[in-house]
């Protein structure tokens, strides 16, 4: 601890030398940061959202292939289900030329807080999701995103149904990656009766099961009850279905994880390029310090901190910039449901002490070597070269 | 007089370790940028060269893409004479009437996918006259078969020739493979309009229609003519801005994509002016030498500016192939890089970097070069000649 003004006052020397490097690498640890929000984002969100007790009923043959909505109840009614909800995509846009801006679906309200009872919706929200025709929950990301709040109306054009629909929101899914919009399957079958076209049908079942070790069994109960029916289904966990809708986007994520890994490999490079330059020059001086009595390892671990408090200072740099840059990238794009959950930008502590961690150890890999050169050379050597 | 180029150049040999870093760098903002540009473009490239600049995209109002979209047949009757619309030889209208469903399909490694299957009839080779059938044949009407893209056959198991296929409801035979110059029709599956319309058990038979119109015709006229007719709700785009507007999704990927190459941009230009600084230093003596010789500021400048610019220009090289073979690399280790489009369904990308996708990442590595030799070189430029050669 002794020789930190020392090692800082180095630093100090070519300020101009230090704020580049240090700006350098800050710049690619804010990159490192963003690119990893990506794949993170998408982790997280089948990690947090899934839960191991909830799992999905659809048609075996595809996500647009319908299934008859009796067969809710026939679901409800098995022991163990604890609560069963439909789900049916609405494919609504606030503006046509924009596209599908957030999912929202139509789903029965009754059983929708037990259902996502691990949500934490709160009850009052809950209850006036049951009490009103036109209500609508929405996720927090989606409410931030529009700038809407609880008691606005909005309004639907739907791109799978020739219709449009008003919603009022009466409450929030409190999840700031939560983009989801849910509205009454009731709302739905009214504007569908009045256009003259009954629906009875349901695009899939959610439903929750008491006890994850019941989950396998009733899964293979509720598929071996459509088999030979109207519709044969397939059941699956949440997370098995999550994991199956977003499997498309692995490629994706590879190609960001490897450009994220070059862009590390750069930093080090420059970084390096920086110790070796600060250490050539000192060269003189280091000799006089092994002449006057400073022992190698001294001289060493001096050069080497010098290199991990520039990297680590510009990484908490890095890290600030990466936050205040995400929250300008959440403004400026809009994510549609196709990218889903890669594009939330949301930087977490983990990334946060991941991006430190980076920075730390970028600058021990860049000095050691330019470290242990310079406490290696001859002492005699330099001197007389020097002088 | 300028000084020769050979004199930044075999400066930049003389520096050799600091060379290389410098290089190095530069060359991995290449290798990024190229690498995150060129899948985005790959993948722009796939969607937009699906559609026709001769056709039209027929749907329901409203409607953004064909997987939303339901027709009858009797808006099919209704338009199938306007004028306007290419005929063939015996003076059928070249429209195609198509249904399109999404359904599950089995990955190699066990997943699933959704795939887009288009119910079509034999016109629909006339129509979308850029796909064509490299193997084996279209599927005969009602008989269960299908022909399935080159895209497709790679990724699926039982998506070869002769194969059984099952999806949906029944189960189908492989009879055909389609190709269409890497485009999104190749990540598809045809099969017969009404067969599928029944396994889907869709009681409106179409989603969509895609129209020839005839040489010469007025294109905007005849789809302002569909979309007023006032019997069906009906919407007529060019089969081009369909596409464009179904890889809309990938914009998203742009605006990170810049904001990449800006900012490990501007960090391989701090990069290089530390090394340019750290390069007039050590030549302190050698400019004040120049400058005694009768070497002009704008000559030092000048050299000092290309000797940059050259290392700039040297690394986009590296970087540009260490790109190229990465991407064909990563292409080979996925097998296709998939991307849901707005359908939800998965179209096979291959990644591969087109000579245009390297126009970005070499007007960043010039500016790199440029604004990280700048101040460097202006301070060589600025130092008297005798207080550099006192220093020194």
């Amino acid at each position: 601890m002794k020789y930190l003004p020392f090692v800082l006052r180095n630093l100090g020397r070519n300020k101009l030398r230090s704020l580049l490097t240090a700006s350098s690498i800050a710049l690619a640890i804010a990159l490192v940061c963003i690119l990893r929000t990506m794949p993170a984002g998408l982790d997280s969100f089948l990690s947090s959202i899934a839960s191991n007790t909830r799992v999905s009923t659809h048609n075996e043959a595809g996500m647009v292939y319908a299934m008859p909505y009796a067969y809710l109840q026939k679901v409800r009614a098995i022991p163990g289900v604890v609560a069963a909800i439909s789900w049916q995509w609405f494919g609504g846009a606030v503006d046509l030329s924009k596209g599908v801006a957030f999912p929202n679906f139509a789903v029965d309200p009754e059983d929708f807080g037990r259902v996502y009872e691990d949500w934490n919706i709160a009850p009052q929200a809950l209850e006036d999701f049951r009490k009103y025709r036109d209500a609508a929950l929405v996720g927090r990301a989606t409410l931030e995103k529009n700038g809407w709040k609880v008691g606005d109306v909005v309004t639907l054009q739907s791109t799978v149904f020739p219709m449009q629909l008003s919603f009022r929101i009466v409450g929030e899914v409190p999840n700031p990656r939560a983009t989801q919009f849910y509205f009454q399957r009731e709302y739905l079958v009214q504007a569908f009766q009045a256009s003259g076209t009954p629906i009875d049908s349901t695009g899939m079942i959610w439903s929750r099961i008491d006890d994850p070790d019941r989950v396998e069994p009733i899964m293979r109960q509720i598929d071996e009850m459509f088999r030979n029916g109207e519709a044969e289904t397939a059941s699956e966990t949440e997370k098995s279905f999550f994991g199956n809708f977003f499997s498309s986007l692995k490629g994706i994520v590879a190609v960001i994880q490897i450009v994220a890994g070059i862009v590390t490999l750069c930093i080090v490079f420059i970084a390096a390029n920086t110790a070796s330059m600060s250490v050539r020059e000192r060269v003189g001086e280091i000799a006089i310090l092994r002449a006057i009595g400073f022992r190698r390892k001294i001289v060493f671990s001096t050069l080497l901190a010098e290199a991990a408090i520039l990297s680590t200072l510009a990484g908490v740099a890095g890290a600030l910039v990466s936050l205040g840059l995400t929250l300008m990238l959440r403004n400026l794009t809009s994510s549609g449901p196709q990218l889903g959950p890669l594009t939330g930008f949301i930087v977490t502590d983990t990334i946060l002490v991941q991006a430190l961690f980076l920075a730390f150890l970028i600058g021990i890999v860049s000095g050691w070597l330019p470290a242990l050169g310079a406490s290696r050379r001859s002492v005699a050597q330099t001197l007389r070269e020097v002088f | 007089m300028a000084l020769p180029l050979s004199y930044g150049w075999r400066s930049l040999l003389a520096r050799g370790m600091r060379t290389v870093f410098t290089v190095a760098v530069i060359a991995l903002v290449v290798i990024a940028t190229t690498l995150f540009w060129s899948l985005i473009a790959s993948l722009k490239r796939t969607l937009v060269s699906s559609g026709s600049a001769e056709n039209l995209v027929v749907m329901r109002k409203g409607a953004t893409n064909d997987g939303s979209s339901q027709l009858t047949l009797e808006s099919l009757q209704a338009i199938r004479f306007f004028e306007g619309i290419a005929r063939d030889s015996e003076g059928n209208p070249l429209i195609s009437p198509e249904l399109v469903v999404q359904p599950f399909f089995a990955t190699a490694d066990g997943g699933r996918e959704n795939v887009l299957v288009r119910g079509v009839e034999p016109v629909a080779l006339l129509v979308h006259d850029e796909v064509s059938i490299a193997e084996g044949r279209l599927f005969n009407t009602s008989s269960g078969e299908a022909v399935v893209g080159r895209g497709v056959a790679q990724r699926y198991k039982d998506a070869s020739i002769g194969s059984e296929l099952k999806f949906g409801r029944g189960t189908w035979t492989v009879v055909g493979i389609l190709e269409s110059d890497g485009s999104s029709f190749e990540s598809e599956v045809w099969v017969d309009a009404r067969q599928l319309a029944n396994d889907a058990k869709r009681t409106l038979p179409y989603s969509g229609f895609r129209v020839r119109v005839a040489k010469g015709a007025d294109m905007d006229a005849l789809a302002r003519r569909i979309a007023d007719d006032p019997r069906f709700a009906l919407e007529a785009t060019r089969e081009i801005d369909y596409y464009e507007n179904l890889s809309s999704s990938a914009n998203t990927l742009y605006v990170i994509v810049v904001g990449l190459a800006v900012l490990a941009g501007i960090g391989a230009i701090f990069g290089a002016t530390n090394t340019m600084y750290a390069a007039v230093q050590a030549r302190t003596s050698e400019i004040g030498t120049l400058r005694a010789l009768g070497f002009s500021r704008a000559a030092i400048l000048f050299s000092f500016l290309s000797e940059s610019v050259m290392t700039a220009l040297f690394a986009f090289g590296v970087g540009a192939l260490g790109a190229w073979a990465l991407a064909i690399f990563i292409s080979w280790l996925l097998g296709g890089i998939a991307f849901g489009a707005a359908t939800f369904t998965t179209n096979v990308i291959q990644l591969r970097v087109a000579p245009v996708d390297l126009l970005m990442p070499f007007a960043l590595s010039v500016l790199i070069g440029v604004f990280g030799g700048l101040a460097p070189a202006a301070r060589a430029a600025r130092m008297r000649p005798v207080d550099a050669l006192r220093k020194a």
